[in-house]
Formats: C-alpha cells, sequence, structure tokens
C-alpha cells in the first residue's frame, strides 16, 4: 500500500508542482495518473522511490514513511520502469534484468534462473535472448525488457513512467494487452503514469486525474466516465463519452466476436489449455463444438473448473448455466451492465433471435468501446 | 650533398637513433599517463559539477592554445631545463584533450540510462563504475589517443630545453645543414606517431563495449 499525505513539491522554491496532494494505492491496485504534460504527475510518481524529494509532506509504504528508510533499498525493492526504457547499451539482456538482483548480491545461479523465469514470461525465447544485446532488440521486445528487468526482484511495488507512449500503437496496444494479463497473475502495486486516456481506461482499476499538482478525481474509470468531477474531467476525457446515451449502444455493437468457447463436453484440462491460448480466465460453453451454428448453454470460468477438479468432468457438471446471462444481441448497454454486476464472472454470451451465439462481452469489449464510440455520437468533437 | 648514402648513415646512427627513440617514448609516455591520472579524474568531476565545467575547460584551452615553443621557453624561468619541464609542458599538452573527451564521453550517455540506474537503486559510485565509465571508456580512449600522437611531434621541440628524444637530431641536422641527420629524427618521429595512433586505435575498439559496437 502507498499512502501520499499532503505532498508538495516545489523545484524552486516558488512554483509548485505538485500541490498538497493525497492518494492513497490499495495493494494490488492498479492506479493511473493521467493528465496534460506538466501537470506533476510524473514528479508525484517520482517521490515514491524518492528519485524526487517532497518538498513537504510525507509519503508512506505499508505504513513505514520512507523518509527514514535506506534510498537504495528502497529504490531496489520498488520496480522502475520508464518510457525510454534505459536499458544498459553495454550489457547483455541477462545482465540486464539480472541488474538489481546484482546490486542485492544474489548468487549467479539464482540471478539466471530467475532472468529465465522472466524471460519466459514475457514471451520471449530464454536461451536466445539472454546472451543478446539491447541494440538487436525492436522497441517493443526492449520495453518488455525493462518490465522484465523491474520485476527482477519480484517487487510488491512498480512504478512506471509512460512505458508504452513511445512505442507504434499496434506494438503498444500488445504490450498493454500483456501487462492487463501480467497484471492478473502477478498482482503487484501499480502507479502507471500517462497521458493517454484510452491507455488508461485500459488498465487502470482506478484513475487518478492529476491538474496543476492536484488530484481532481480519483476513482474507477468507469466512476470517471459516468460522473466527472468537473468540467476538466469530462473534457480531458472526451465529452460525451457515450455514458450519456448507453441507451443508444446495443449489445452487438459492443461485443467481440473472437472469444474464447468450449463444448459441453469438453474436459477440464481442454478448457484451461483453451483459456491459456486465449489468455482469458472465462470461456462460453456451447452446445456443439466445431459447428458454424452453436447456441451457448453456460459459462465457465477457471475457478469453477479449480473447484470442480474431479477426474471425469464435463463441462456440462461444472459450467454455470442461465437464461438470465444469455444476452439477446439487441439488449442495450444499460441492461448489459445491470446484468455484468449481478455475475462474478467475465464474459457474457451474446445471441441472435435464433438463439445462436454471436459473439461475446467482456470488460475488455466494454471499455474498448467507449474509447471508440465518442467520437461517433458528438461528430468527432473530443 | 652528403658523401655517403643515407642507408649507411642509418647504419652507422643506428645505435643512437634507438636510443633517442627510447628517450622519445619515455618523454611522451610519462606526459601522457600523467595527463591521464589527471585528466580523467578531472573530466568526471567536471560531469558532476557543472558550476566548475567551463573554468577547468577554458583552462585547459588555453594551454592548448599557447604555440609549444613559447611554452617551453615560458618554463625555463621557473622549472629550468632538462627531462621535468619537458614533461610538465607535455603534461599540460596533453590534458585537454583527456578531460574534454572524458567529459564529452560521460555526458554524452542517454540520460535514460542513468535515470534507469538511480530509479532501480544504484549508488552514484555504481552508476560511474558500471555504466558511464564503460559506456564513456572508447571516447575516452579517443582523447588519450589524440593526446598521445600530438605529443610525439612535440616532444621533438622538448629537445630545445634538453630533454633529449628525437627532437635532437632535428634540431642538430638544421644547424649543421645535414639533412640526413634531420631525417634520422623526422622518419622515426612520424612512424612512431603513426605505429602508435594505430595501435591506440586498436586499443580503443576493443575498449568499446560488444552491445554498443553495432549501433
Amino acid at each position: 500500500m502507498i499512502e501520499l499525505k499532503n505532498v508538495t513539491k516545489s523545484f524552486d522554491g516558488k512554483n509548485k508542482v505538485v500541490k498538497n496532494l493525497n492518494l492513497r494505492v490499495e495493494k494490488g491496485e492498479f492506479v493511473v495518473l493521467i493528465g496534460e504534460s506538466g501537470c506533476g504527475k510524473t514528479t508525484t510518481m517520482k517521490m515514491i522511490n524518492l528519485l524526487e524529494k517532497p518538498t513537504k509532506g510525507e509519503i508512506f509504504i505499508d505504513g513505514e514513511n520512507v523518509k527514514g528508510q535506506d534510498l537504495m533499498e528502497l529504490r531496489r525493492n520498488i520496480g522502475y520502469v520508464i518510457q525510454k526504457v534505459g536499458l544498459f547499451p553495454h550489457m547483455t539482456i541477462g545482465e540486464n534484468i539480472e541488474l538489481v538482483p546484482t546490486l542485492k548480491k544474489w548468487s549467479k545461479e539464482e540471478k539466471k534462473a530467475r532472468a529465465f523465469e522472466l524471460l519466459e514470461l514475457m514471451d520471449l525465447p530464454a536461451e536466445d535472448f539472454y546472451y543478446r544485446y539491447p541494440s538487436e532488440l525492436s522497441g517493443g521486445q526492449q520495453q518488455r525488457i525493462g518490465i522484465a528487468r523491474a520485476l527482477a526482484v519480484n517487487p510488491e511495488i512498480i512504478l512506471m513512467d509512460e512505458p508504452f507512449s513511445a512505442l507504434d500503437p499496434i506494438t503498444r496496444e500488445k504490450l498493454q494487452d500483456e501487462m492487463t494479463n501480467l497484471q492478473e497473475e502477478l498482482g503487484k502495486t501499480i502507479v502507471f503514469v500517462t497521458h493517454d486516456m484510452d491507455e488508461a481506461l485500459k488498465l487502470a482499476d482506478k484513475i487518478a486525474v492529476i491538474k496543476d499538482g492536484e488530484v481532481i478525481q480519483f476513482d474507477t474509470p468507469e466512476e470517471i466516465l459516468k460522473n466527472p468531477a468537473n468540467d476538466f474531467v469530462e473534457y480531458f476525457f472526451g465529452k460525451d463519452r457515450m455514458w450519456k446515451t448507453p441507451e443508444m449502444l446495443l449489445a452487438k455493437d459492443i461485443m467481440k466476436k473472437k472469444f474464447g468457447k468450449i463444448g459441453v463436453n469438453g474436459s477440464p484440462a481442454r478448457a484451461i489449455e483453451i483459456m491459456k491460448e486465449r489468455e482469458t480466465n472465462t470461456l462460453i460453453v456451447v452446445d456443439r463444438e466445431g459447428e458454424k451454428k452453436q447456441k451457448p448453454v453456460g459459462v465457465v470460468t477457471r475457478n469453477m473448473i479449480m473447484r470442480n477438479s474431479g477426474h471425469s468432468m464435463k463441462m456440462r457438471e461444472i459450467m454455470a448455466s442461465s437464461e438470465d446471462f444469455i444476452i439477446d444481441e439487441n439488449t442495450n448497454m444499460v441492461e448489459v451492465l445491470n446484468i455484468m454486476s449481478k455475475i462474478n464472472f467475465r464474459s457474457i454470451p451474446i445471441v441472435n433471435k435464433d438463439k445462436l451465439l454471436v459473439g461475446a462481452i467482456t470488460p475488455i469489449s466494454l471499455l474498448n468501446i467507449i474509447t471508440e464510440i465518442s467520437p461517433s455520437i458528438e461528430g468527432g468533437e473530443l | 650533398m652528403n658523401k655517403i648514402g643515407f642507408l649507411q648513415f642509418l647504419e652507422y646512427r643506428g645505435p643512437e637513433i634507438f636510443k633517442l627513440t627510447g628517450e622519445h617514448m619515455k618523454i611522451t609516455g610519462v606526459a601522457v599517463f600523467l595527463a591521464i591520472l589527471v585528466g580523467v579524474p578531472l573530466g568526471i568531476y567536471i560531469t558532476k559539477n557543472r558550476k566548475v565545467t567551463n573554468v577547468i575547460l577554458s583552462t585547459a584551452n588555453v594551454f592548448q592554445t599557447l604555440p609549444s615553443l613559447a611554452l617551453f621557453g615560458l618554463i625555463i624561468p621557473i622549472m629550468g631545463i632538462g627531462f621535468k619541464p619537458a614533461i610538465f609542458v607535455l603534461f599540460l599538452y596533453a590534458l585537454l584533450p583527456i578531460i574534454k573527451n572524458t567529459y564529452i564521453g560521460i555526458n554524452s550517455i542517454d540520460p535514460s540510462i542513468i535515470e534507469a540506474g538511480r530509479g532501480m537503486g544504484m549508488t552514484k559510485t555504481q552508476i560511474l563504475t558500471m555504466v558511464e565509465i564503460p559506456l564513456a571508456l572508447p571516447i575516452i580512449m579517443g582523447g588519450i589517443r589524440i593526446s598521445t600522437v600530438i605529443n610525439i611531434g612535440t616532444a621533438t621541440i622538448a629537445a630545445l630545453i634538453g630533454a633529449g628524444g628525437l627532437g635532437d637530431f632535428i634540431f642538430k641536422g638544421i644547424s649543421m645543414g645535414n639533412n640526413h641527420l634531420i631525417l634520422a629524427g623526422a622518419i622515426p618521429t612520424a612512424l612512431l606517431a603513426i605505429s602508435v595512433d594505430f595501435i591506440l586505435g586498436l586499443v580503443e575498439k576493443k575498449l568499446t563495449p560488444q552491445g554498443v559496437k553495432n549501433s
């Protein structure tokens, strides 16, 4: 848990870059600091590992004031990822990832094992990448190494300063997706700085909108879109980002056409396999596998499978099944949200008038639509 | 012009040429060595203390600008003649390229690399020894190379204040109107400069970190 209490920062003694700022980041939360350039978001983040010293106020990590702590030890225990990556060009990828472990004097074998583990986690063939140099890697690969490096000693907290903004749009999106999955897997406490609202909406559990060194609103992405604290927030996130007229949005507009599914007779092992492949925790269960016309009969999540890990169980016996969450493609967004808030899994099947499966809605598809729809509502006004 | 040919002359003067070449290398070597001892730390120092950067760089610049002959002349009333004052003057000459290259080498490192280092909890010393110096090393070596090569040339003038070296031959040759003598000083000096430049060039390449070479 990170807590900033009445933190003020001034570089020249006159202008306050950060003004009396309060922020509380819970353990395991992905918090995005967003604002225009020069609003103090990066400075705020850098005060957490004391790269910038607060002029006034106090910062606590897990209840302990950072001020009294060993500065180097503090920084080594907080992952740090920056926009320009900052890999050491004269060191191999392996040596780069092992940097903090080296500072912490881990043994050679421990370091190498960890570096290999992290390279695998980042989907980079370890045997190959470990011995290469940063200059041989693409921008996206470099930033993956940057993230791996930050995870090296498995820190509880990770600070990220616009890590994806220098990448091309396709790579950026890919890394954002990977980040989402990674966070689901690792559950770190993350403070992430960006000026890109799409990115914020996609990644954040909570967003802190910062303007002139103050937090204007600190809330979940949905809440910020629905109830912006003031005109600035509303303007910043794009006026009328569809929330004003959610009735206009139908399930078929929101749904994804590609999603994980499995037949009623599928085995738990197969379900897990598909989940891995799709990088999801929820699958839609269909009556017949491998055919074009399928009817959804239920939903299965990783947890359900774990709970029922009996040997010869089929999806039929494990899945949650109800008419309530099989939604017609013409259902409007408000109702979809209502249904989604009542269930505790993250993917719901969408059917056409013949009850045939046509798509699925997930939180990601909801967020995607938020970012796509706003220009078309207000004639492009942002 | 002369009764004996140049080759015969070389044969006759051979041992002396070797001796003077040795002296020459010693004068240059000691001066550059001292300049490295002082220049590299000074160069590092001025990257960390911006206030003195200009003072130190322009002071070093002054010595570089003074004509070597004048500087040798100026030093005689202070330090007399011989080996020591010659070393001192050459040391001053070697200083600027070394300081400047050290400064540039460290300053040209992408600031994000240093920021990443700080953010990961490296101490200032660790950043210096693990990141800055390894990355700046080829450029620093370049400075040392320039200093050495310039000094091999300038060291011939040191013969004027009795420091010895290949300049002895050159000046004797000039005063005696003996071209063989002049060449016996000038050719080894030139060869020395060229070969030292080549060798230090190899060292420079060798010191360039693997990952930086291709880019």
